[in-house]
């Protein structure tokens, strides 16, 4: 391994200037969230200025029945569209992977794309006008959920498909030998071989769940509000330190997913290398 | 796969040309309806919805700014003409762009840095390290920045205090740091993607055939990185032309970008149909770059 | 044995991959129960392909594949009464050595207590009894290779499929394991069809052996018929080493060399007919000029080439003549005469050692 990189290694000068370099730009990444970890701990009644330790921005976001609404609402919609794209996602990234040729694979496989890379406004734009002319679900935690679904079932096909494409398929003849029917050869050996990526998905989508704002503050009615939106809301009126509450435990939040979802694919890894 | 179908697969006969090709059309079939259930959800809700995005952008509006689907006419896509949306498309165009090629410049050296760490734990570190901002939420990440250029932050008293920056926050720089802040990691990724899984003895063969080491890096190590600075590119100049969340925390009102635009467009202006156009031009030029994307032959995302 | 059903048998057996790939052409085969076959040629000869035809895990586009009587049809892997090792052995790497030798009685519902038991056996048969709590990945190349096989042979399979099972192992490991499969084919006295692009060991392990060329049969028999009789140019060149000189039939028993030599060797084709001399290198014997040969050998002057050390051997390259050149390997034993480069001498052998074969 170590002799892989060799040929990169560059003039050491070179090297140090890249490193000095890629420090900083960490700094860049890390500090303003820092920051506001910090703050949220200040006593202070400015977002920018420190005023001694205390808890009371935590006190006042846990009080507040909005908030905790918008809480609620916002762990229900992640728990239920990541549930729904982990199934149609690795039964999409199923059909791409093992069956070469069926009717509209092509197109499908286009398709599966399209909602990742589209922007979100347009996403928003195309849902608000979808779900209001056809009228048959009403704005609200249901037309969220089903928006959040569609666009995650694209990312957990794509990172499951990746996990597919570094499985040999002869796991599956061999199983299919030694007499699995294909419920026993998915059940048994491929989902276990692909779990890891099934769990990187289904955390990827949690995660762009509990983010969106732009999607959901157009799909959402009355009530319905996720957390993200209702602290964009709050952004737009006055900044009080409370958001710095909630921001801290949202980047708490997604530190423990992208870490456990860190967990799942080296020790999978590790696995597979031994 | 019911009892059924195993009692017909087993049909002890031998196997003639038009048996064989039953045999795979039940494979095939099998293939579609693992993907129906996704593919149906997309049709109902993306394929039909992108559509109903150009229905209504031929559409009208009563005096009340309710969307009709009467009138047909043109007139929301002869708008985009407008100076006004000219000013906006050219700006957020100018804005993506910056955005896309600051972004590459600030990645391409660190993903570099990472791509060339000999142990494999380090580079999975500073992975992870790059990973960590990326997955946070997009939202508070702008708001750190809201914070950190506010009139009473530290980062404005500094700059009173020597002189050399006024107040920030609502005006186009801000704009600007918070997308370069915002998109940064997805440079990143596919560039340190593409920088990992090159054969770095092509570089060793182009110092061994003589080349100096910015040579062999422009001759070798940069084409071969292209695709992850296609995947890059693209991953920062869609989003960041859509922008809305950005611009509306870190601009204010003198600084729109097209997606404020069509924001606008659906609350206090009520003209659906001229939004509705907004997003579909948007949606056009989207899908024009990534179609020149796979037609260069990338792949991955 | 020759009244038995038939392990295998392969009838007008033809695969195409698409419209215009034939993978398999009109193959017909029979395999008998309790025979080392081997399917023998190089990549891409359909052998592979063929043996995944008996597995299940292909259909055949047209034909038949019957085991023991019983026609095979669409029937999938799962309800065949065979096995598979796997070129890459295809362990599952979420199971320890215990629980992918079991899979497949349990995906039979075979009760646990016989699981265990059968499982334990055929550990032992494979002689790696203690590993069975490792986890596969933590096998070396070898050990691999035996917990594939137990896997496949726990099962009691009518006939077990091999598809290149020693390819991934180094040489020495290679020729223990070949070793060992006989023994155990020997022991369990089931049908082995064994695929294998490599001539030596079709030719040391098996009890008949098809050579497939083109997703065609070249040839069916024992590796002695394939060895000293190829019936075409392409099982002489692929078979063991072979030296070719152009000729043509003089009479029925005799062929003339492009210098006018005639020589006497096993011709079947008409006189004045164009055909190719094959002859085995170590059938030839060298000896000086100035010595005799026995009269019922044939005998060509020449002159020493090229000399190479092969260790068990030695092989020189022999101008006989004309543009013609031909190899003889001689034994290295106590005594073997050494020649130099540009020696006169005579080289003789017996006419059954020079076969005639046309294009």
């Amino acid at each position: 391994m170590t002799t892989l990189h060799q040929g990169a290694a560059a003039h050491p000068r070179v090297d140090r200037s890249l490193a000095i370099f890629g420090w900083l730009v960490f700094a860049f990444l890390y500090l303003p969230i820092l920051i506001v970890v910090v703050f949220s701990f200040s006593g202070s009644e400015s977002v920018g200025r420190w005023g001694g330790f205390s808890l009371r921005w935590y006190e006042q976001m846990l009080g507040s029945e909005q908030l905790m609404n918008s809480l609620e609402n916002s762990v229900v919609v992640a728990l239920i569209s990541t549930a729904v794209a982990t199934v149609l996602g690795t039964a999409a990234a199923l059909s791409l992977d093992r069956y070469r040729r069926w009717l509209g694979r092509g197109a499908f496989d286009g398709l599966l794309y399209l909602p990742i890379i589209i922007p979100d406004v347009a996403m928003a734009v195309m849902l608000l006008l979808w779900f209001t002319s056809t009228g048959v679900i009403p704005l609200g935690r249901g037309s969220i959920t089903l928006a959040h679904i569609a666009f995650n079932i694209s990312f957990v096909a794509i990172v499951v498909r990746a996990r597919l494409a570094h499985m040999d398929p002869a796991m599956e003849d061999a199983a299919a030998d030694l007499y699995a029917d294909r419920w026993q050869t998915f059940r048994r050996v491929t989902l276990p071989l692909i779990m890891p990526g099934v769990l990187g998905g289904a955390l990827l989508a949690l995660t762009l769940s509990l983010d969106d704002v732009v999607i959901t503050s157009f799909v959402q009615g009355p009530g319905s509000t996720t957390l993200p939106v209702y602290v964009f809301g709050l952004i737009r009126r006055t900044v009080t330190p409370v958001i710095n509450a909630v921001s801290t435990l949202m980047i708490v939040v997604s530190m423990v997913l992208v870490l456990a979802s860190l967990m799942f694919q080296t020790r999978a890894e590790r696995k597979q290398r031994q | 796969m019911t009892l059924l179908d195993e009692k017909r697969d087993s049909q002890e006969e031998a196997v003639s040309p038009k048996l064989e090709r039953r045999a795979r059309q039940k494979e095939s079939w099998r293939g579609f309806f693992h993907a129906a259930p996704a593919y149906v959800y997309l049709t109902f809700f993306f394929v039909l919805p992108l559509l109903v995005i150009f229905v209504f952008s031929f559409g009208s509006r009563s005096n009340t700014g309710k969307p009709l689907l009467e009138n047909w006419n043109l007139d929301s896509w002869t708008r985009l003409a407008d100076p006004l949306v000219r000013t906006i498309a050219v700006r957020s165009l100018t804005m993506a762009i910056a955005n896309t090629v600051l972004c590459l410049f600030i990645a391409y050296p660190l993903a570099y840095w990472i791509a060339t760490r000999a142990r494999p734990r380090t580079r999975t570190l500073l992975l992870v390290a790059v990973l960590i901002p990326f997955w946070s939420n997009f939202l508070v990440r702008t708001y750190a920045w809201r914070m950190l250029l506010d009139s009473d932050g530290y980062i404005t008293q500094f700059g009173a205090l020597t002189g050399l920056w006024g107040r920030m926050l609502f005006t186009q720089p801000a704009v600007f740091i918070g997308l370069v802040y915002g998109y940064l990691p997805f440079m990143v990724l596919p560039l340190y993607a593409a920088l990992e899984r090159m054969d770095w003895s092509l570089v060793e063969a182009g110092r061994d055939l003589y080349a100096s080491g910015s040579k062999a890096f422009r001759k070798i190590t940069l084409p071969l990185s292209k695709p992850g600075i296609i995947a890059g590119s693209i991953l920062v100049f869609i989003p960041s032309l859509g922008a809305y969340v950005t611009p509306d925390i870190l601009g204010g009102a003198k600084t729109n970008l097209l997606g404020n635009l069509i924001v606008t467009q659906f609350q206090a202006a009520r003209n659906w149909p001229f939004g509705s156009a907004l997003s579909g031009a948007i949606l056009i030029v989207m899908l024009v770059t990534t179609l020149i994307y796979f037609r260069t032959g990338g792949r991955t995302i | 044995m020759t009244d038995a059903t038939p392990a295998v048998i392969l009838n007008g057996v033809t695969k195409r991959f698409g419209e215009d790939v034939v993978a398999v052409n009109d193959v017909d085969l029979e395999i008998q129960d309790g025979e080392f076959f081997s399917l023998l040629g190089p990549s891409g000869c359909g052998k592979t392909t063929t043996l995944r035809m008996i597995a299940g895990l292909e259909f055949p586009t047209e034909g038949s594949v019957s085991i023991f009587g019983e026609e095979m049809g669409l029937r999938p892997p799962n309800k065949r009464p065979v096995n598979t090792v796997f070129q890459s052995y295809a362990l599952f790497p979420h199971m320890n050595v215990a629980d992918n030798v079991g899979f497949g009685l349990r995906m039979q519902k075979v009760d646990d207590s016989k699981v265990r038991r059968r499982v334990g056996e055929a550990i032992d048969l494979v002689r790696l009894a203690g590993m069975e709590k490792r986890s596969s990945k933590e096998l070396s190349g070898g050990e691999q290779q035996r917990v594939a096989l137990a896997r496949a042979l726990v099962n009691r399979p009518k006939v077990l499929l091999l598809d290149e099972p020693l390819g991934a192992l180094d040489l020495k490991l290679r020729q223990t394991m070949q070793l060992e499969l006989k023994d155990i084919q020997h022991e369990i006295g089931i049908t082995f069809v064994y695929v294998t692009h490599d001539q030596g060991e079709a030719l040391t392990m098996s009890d008949r052996i098809a050579v497939m060329k083109d997703g065609q049969l070249a040839q069916v028999g024992s590796p002695e018929d394939v060895y000293e009789s190829p019936e075409n140019l392409f099982v002489a060149g692929f078979v063991g080493e072979m030296c070719l000189l152009p000729a043509v039939v003089a009479d029925p028993g005799s062929v003339t060399l492009n210098g006018g030599e005639v020589i006497r060797a096993r011709t079947s084709s008409p006189r004045g007919e164009p055909v190719i001399l094959t002859i085995r290198p170590e059938k030839l014997h060298i000896s000086p000029t100035a010595s005799k040969a026995p009269p019922n050998r044939n005998a060509l002057k020449g002159s020493i080439l090229r000399r190479t050390f092969y260790g068990e051997s030695m092989v020189y390259e022999v101008h006989i003549g004309m543009s013609d050149s031909i190899e003889v390997r001689v034994e290295n034993v106590p005594g073997m005469r050494r020649w130099d480069v540009g020696d006169q001498v005579i080289i003789d052998f017996h006419p059954e050692a020079a076969m005639a074969l046309t294009e």
